[in-house]
């Protein structure tokens, strides 16, 4: 059956993803030597064939691809086989699972808020030393990123329950150098050039904004990427944190302020492609479309370092060229610096395994993190990683905006607990762009939070 | 009815129902059309234009300024308009100087860009690019065009949604699910069905008003005690409590009150003098159920299989709940409704994968629309 | 040709035969123990318990399907999310008290009364006209073939009907294509409160005025000719003959297709799900229930409380099919 496995379409399904990683071939040469190969030697020494891994994430299309490509190698080196499944529902489907009693091995959440949730529940493995210490030697700022992924396990003791893997830029807006060149327009360098900007697109007749929302069950954290990172813009980072821990609550007068930011340019149709009440239908992954098509349906797209893996297939690799993003830039007018908003994934170990514990350690090595640097849509800080890796100068110019920040944060609505990060507040944003006001929206998401308390 | 046939009302009437029906039909048409439609012309005119050319806005590069010709009329790029893949244009209807103007010109007519460069291009696909100066940059310049693309109808539409799109392992998935969870709730109805019928227990009669009862029970209320159920059982023996034996067994105790209305109805309308003098001969009721009432059952058991069929091939919430979304597990439904997120522009991929995921029902359904239509009379006529 | 229907067919195959060895080992082992005699009160015990096998499976599969988890859910709608704490009635008292869950009442309510309504009115009218005609036969299949159709392929259908593009676009979704062509602004339909309901509403009538038009063709047959003639000649128009005879003839079915639409109409999820996931005010109960279940990391306490809502709404109608059963058989 394996070799039936291989044999079919390599394809991979859209919607969800799985199947045997070895699907993705091995797409790099040995040979090839931006790539550290000899992190590789541990595991081939190892056998562990006829062994399987489960291992749920939320990557799909061109994310899952390039998974599948790192795994690809473990499993050439190990024997091993990884049934990767991924899904726009993926985090509900993975709660099903393991309410069924039948979660995967290794589940990589992009919540470190719900990590913390599960890990207090008692439903995640601590990972082994062995990881806790690579992170902390081979990442830069190491120990914040262990901390990052410690929480309390149900006895109360603090253990590293996630690996950070895979982090994303959120804080930059995606354009055609061509089009902007066409049409005459500038990189705006503060938020208020970027808004006399989009003044102008509306006034040469055309349309500013992409935004597309729709992500099956997790539909609306397009918006709040967009609030956490006006949130930054607008407020220091002190009540960003708070923000996050619902010391402000939810509907404070400074939150309602920053949504009505938003619907500045999400509820303005002239400023949207489409209509605004659409946005929440546009699936995040064909809203950037628009940049690339003539007549252009719109000139940006404010998304996260990811998402060249979503563009049309002959502008995936281009990115630099055809296309090349600027940092979302801040008021000149308040005094808060260049705030930079990034998150990523955790991986967790659900279901304890020797071989789930080898390949931990295998996603703590450099070669696995080049594997998908040389693809689109990742970024990392680990240290070890050969930076020549990246595939194009545009991914390392986005390193250094992370390097450069004079603050950074981590995704809020990622950090708050899953109810509200992972539902209310998502729902919440799709209310908004439906036309319920600013006001009612937050009181809704503080009841949510109030419910929790 | 010849009472009212007689007093023909004729045309009023007959527009009425020609309208109802064409209403009725408009929706799937439109669907089957639009799934053997080019996906370009698809996304770019309705389907009830799908006869015409349609109208394709795009750009093409020039040559590279490197291979510009200087000649008395000043330096010239001059070529065939091309695609990235290789495909050459060559019906042009309109083009233009800039990406928000890509019709503003005839083909054939030359216009003046924005930098004072002259451009022309033909209907056949050919252009000339002339500067006074040389030409400068490194990639060639964009000209954008509408082309008109004639109607081609397309199987390719259906041939990417099973390979890319997951639709044709959800197919084989979805057989799986459905062919055993018809076939073992009928055998089991139809025994209970008889014993309802003509057979004498304590309690006959109250039991088979429960059947009644459960007949409107919501799956809702099934779910999560089934599923924690499921998942304790599978943690104690060891096995996966999300799989094709769980959702079998779970479709057959849904299915169960409406097999067992429906054929015990129908037994009950056999005669009964048939069952009294075989048993005066000495059979038991097994032997009469088996050699008699099971073959004059027949119609109310297709009628039955048919309704399970349709039913359970066109679950979605319990194939949800009870099975993975895993490649290997995914019905078509659950399949469909996931492209609706993900792939919710492509409606070459949608409409092609609904077709597919009706076409089975559909003609289950035409093949036998007498006993499905039988067996709903059954269960609801009265009076 | 793959795992899959390797394992159903060997699926068919071990439950196939192990239903026919379970009711023909069963009966030849009751009819071998009890062993076949003159002796009457031999035969009188055997058949005794021959009943509860043929009926024993029946009754074990409705039992654990669907009778114990009824009782189940209600145990589990007075716990916590994740049941491991008894909370009595604070699951329902949120509940009645959550602005998501009176809007969703106010579109059940809106889909109760719109769906069976239409749906039996239209299948009546299909039915009485397609009598009348020639063609009534291919009619009526067209009119029926929906019933085939899933409900997550009539969503992809329909949402193809109401697809919005940007005004000024092409529009390649008929509904907009029709207001366009008649000089209005094309909408994206399905956010627009109460209007996207109602077109959701829409796809369920589609489907199911099928259903209402084949059972109420049959009842209109059921109507006896003789009545008929007898009230033409007394001169009644065509108009009184329906309204005052056939009509009041075959209300029982008409009632009997109204409540059975009306059951489909409070467990219909798919559609819902499909088209809006209960966004823009479209939420219903059944599609709310699934929502809590697997929202977060999953609330099965709420979510057992919205299933006891929908299977309390549905008591009225089991009680009547019920009472209806009983008298029936009484006059048999």
């Amino acid at each position: 059956m394996k070799n039936l496995r291989k044999t079919l379409a390599v394809a991979v399904a859209l919607a969800t993803v799985s199947g045997a990683a070895s699907a993705a071939g091995l797409k790099f040469d040995k040979a090839d030597n931006r790539f550290s190969w000899d992190s590789l030697a541990k595991f081939e020494a190892m056998d562990l064939s006829g062994k399987t891994i489960r291992f749920d994430g939320p990557w799909i299309d061109g994310d899952a691809d390039n998974l599948l490509t790192v795994l690809a190698y473990f499993e050439e080196a190990t024997g091993a086989t990884v049934e990767y499944n991924g899904s726009n529902d993926f985090e509900q489907l993975v709660l099903v699972d393991m309410k069924a009693g039948n979660p995967p091995n290794l589940a990589a959440w992009p919540q470190p808020g719900t990590v913390a949730e599960l890990a207090s529940q008692g439903n995640l493995a601590p990972l082994p030393s062995s990881v806790e210490a690579a992170v902390k030697e081979s990442y830069a700022a190491g120990q914040s990123w262990v901390d990052l992924g410690t929480y309390a396990g149900a006895d109360g003791n603090e253990a590293m329950f996630g690996l950070p893997y895979n982090v994303n830029l959120k804080s930059i807006v995606w354009y055609v150098p061509e089009n902007f060149e066409e049409a005459g327009y500038e990189i705006p360098q503060t938020m208020e050039e970027l808004i006399a900007l989009s003044d102008q697109i509306v006034a040469d007749g055309g349309t500013p904004w992409c935004i597309g929302m729709e992500s099956g069950g997790a539909t609306g954290w397009v918006g709040t990427d967009w609030m956490e990172d006006l949130m930054l813009r607008t407020q220091t980072p002190e009540t960003y944190d708070a923000w996050v821990s619902n010391e402000m609550p939810f509907n404070d007068p400074k939150v309602i302020e920053v949504m009505n930011t938003f619907g500045q340019f999400v509820l303005n149709d002239d400023y949207v492609d489409g209509s605004s009440s659409a946005v929440a239908s546009i699936f995040f992954g064909d809203s950037p479309k628009g940049l690339f098509e003539t007549p252009p349906k719109c000139y940006m797209h404010r998304q996260a370092s990811f998402i060249p893996a979503f563009f049309p297939d002959e502008y995936k690799d281009t990115v630099g060229t055809d296309s090349d993003f600027f940092y979302f830039p801040s008021y000149a007018s308040k005094d808060l610096g260049n705030p930079v908003l990034g998150a990523g994934t955790l991986v967790t170990m659900m279901k304890d395994s020797p071989e789930a514990q080898v390949l931990m350690d295998y996603l703590t090595t450099p070669v696995a993190h080049e594997l998908w640097m040389a693809g689109q849509g990742f970024l990392t800080p680990h240290k070890g990683a050969n930076l020549d890796a990246y595939s194009s100068e545009v991914l390392r110019k986005q390193g250094e905006i992370f390097l450069n920040a004079t603050t950074f944060r981590f995704d809020a609505s990622d950090l708050m607990p899953g109810a509200i990060g992972a539902g209310a507040f998502w729902t919440g944003m799709v209310d908004f762009t439906s036309g319920k006001s600013a006001e009612e929206v937050t009181a809704d998401i503080q009841k949510a939070w109030d419910a929790i308390k | 009815m010849s009472v009212s046939k007689s007093k023909l009302p004729g045309f009023f009437n007959g527009t009425a129902l020609i309208a109802l029906v064409i209403l009725w039909l408009i929706p799937t048409l439109g669907l089957f059309v639009s799934s053997i439609r080019d996906k370009d012309a698809l996304a770019a005119s309705g389907w009830w234009t799908a006869f015409n050319a349609s109208t394709q806005v795009t750009f093409a590069r020039t040559a590279a300024p490197s291979e510009q010709v200087q000649t008395d009329k000043g330096y010239v790029l001059a070529g065939q308009l091309t695609s990235n893949e290789g495909d050459t244009y060559t019906n042009i209807v309109a083009f233009g100087s800039t990406s928000n103007t890509p019709q503003e010109a005839e083909p054939g007519s030359q216009i003046t860009l924005k930098n004072g460069d002259l451009l022309q291009v033909n209907a056949d696909g050919s252009y000339e690019y002339l500067s006074d100066e040389p030409i400068k940059g490194s990639r060639g310049k964009r000209i954008f065009f509408a082309y008109a693309q004639p109607a081609e109808f397309t199987l390719e539409n259906y041939d990417n949604v099973i390979s890319n799109g997951g639709i044709g392992q959800a197919f084989l998935n979805t057989l799986a699910v459905t062919i055993p969870a018809t076939v073992i709730p009928v055998l089991i109805a139809a025994f209970a069905a008889y014993a309802f019928s003509w057979m004498r227990f304590a309690g006959r009669e109250w039991l088979f008003a429960a059947v009644i009862g459960l007949l409107v029970v919501p799956l809702q209320t099934s779910l999560v005690p089934l599923l924690r159920l499921y998942s304790d059982l599978g943690q104690m023996f060891g096995f996966e409590s999300k799989g094709y034996v769980g959702v079998w067994m779970a479709h057959t105790g849904f299915g169960l009150p409406l097999a067992i209305y429906l054929m015990r109805n129908y037994m009950r309308s056999l005669p009964g003098d048939l069952i009294e003098s075989a048993r005066v001969d000495g059979a038991s009721h097994f032997q009469v159920f088996v050699r008699i009432i099971l073959p004059l059952s027949i119609p109310a058991l297709a009628s039955f299989t048919i309704f399970q069929f349709l039913w359970v091939w066109n679950d979605l919430l319990v194939a949800m709940v009870f099975l993975g979304q895993g490649e290997d597990q995914i019905v078509l439904t659950a399949q469909l409704r996931a492209l609706l997120g993900t792939r919710g522009s492509n409606w070459e991929v949608l409409t092609s994968g609904a077709f597919i995921s009706i076409i089975l029902p559909l003609v289950v359904f035409f093949a036998l629309q007498r006993f499905f239509v039988r067996g709903l009379v059954a269960g609801s006529v009265k009076g | 040709m793959t795992e899959q229907i390797y394992s159903a067919l060997i699926a068919i195959l071990v439950g196939v035969t192990a239903v026919v060895v379970y009711f023909w080992g069963s009966n030849w082992i009751l009819d071998t123990l009890i062993s076949r005699s003159s002796r009457d009160n031999k035969e009188v015990l055997r058949e005794k318990i021959r009943p509860w096998l043929f009926a024993g499976p029946a009754i074990f599969f409705l039992t654990l399907y669907l009778v114990y988890p009824v009782f189940e859910t209600l145990w589990l709608s007075f716990h916590n999310s994740d049941s491991s704490a008894f909370v009595g009635l604070a699951n329902y008292e949120w509940l009645f008290a959550d602005r998501e869950f009176h809007q969703t009442l106010q579109n059940n309510l809106l889909w109760l009364i719109i769906v069976p309504t239409l749906s039996t009115v239209l299948g009546l009218a299909v039915a009485v006209l397609a009598d009348r005609s020639k063609f009534g036969t291919v009619a009526k299949s067209i009119v029926f073939m929906p019933m085939a159709i899933s409900f997550v392929g009539a969503s992809v259908i329909w949402k193809f009907v109401y697809h919005y593009n940007g005004e000024g676009d092409i529009q390649i979704g008929i509904l907009n294509a029709v207001i366009v062509a008649f000089g209005g602004e094309p909408q994206f339909w399905l956010s627009i409160t109460t209007w996207n309901s109602v077109l959701l509403m829409l796809i369920l009538v589609w489907i199911q005025t099928g259903f209402a038009m084949v059972i109420l063709g049959a009842a209109l047959r059921g109507v006896p000719e003789e009545t008929l003639e007898a009230a033409i000649i007394d001169g009644a128009s065509r108009r009184q003959l329906f309204f005052r005879i056939t009509l009041p003839q075959i209300m029982p079915t008409v009632i009997v297709v109204w409540t059975t639409i009306a059951i489909l109409v409070l467990k219909v999820f798919d559609i819902v799900l499909a088209m809006t996931n209960g966004q823009w005010e479209t939420q219903v109960l059944a599609n709310l229930m699934y929502d809590w279940m697997f929202r977060g990391a999953g609330d099965f306490g709420r979510g057992s409380a919205i299933a006891i809502i929908i299977m309390i709404s549905v008591i009225p109608i089991m009680a009547w099919n019920i009472y209806r059963f009983r008298k029936d058989e009484a006059g048999r």
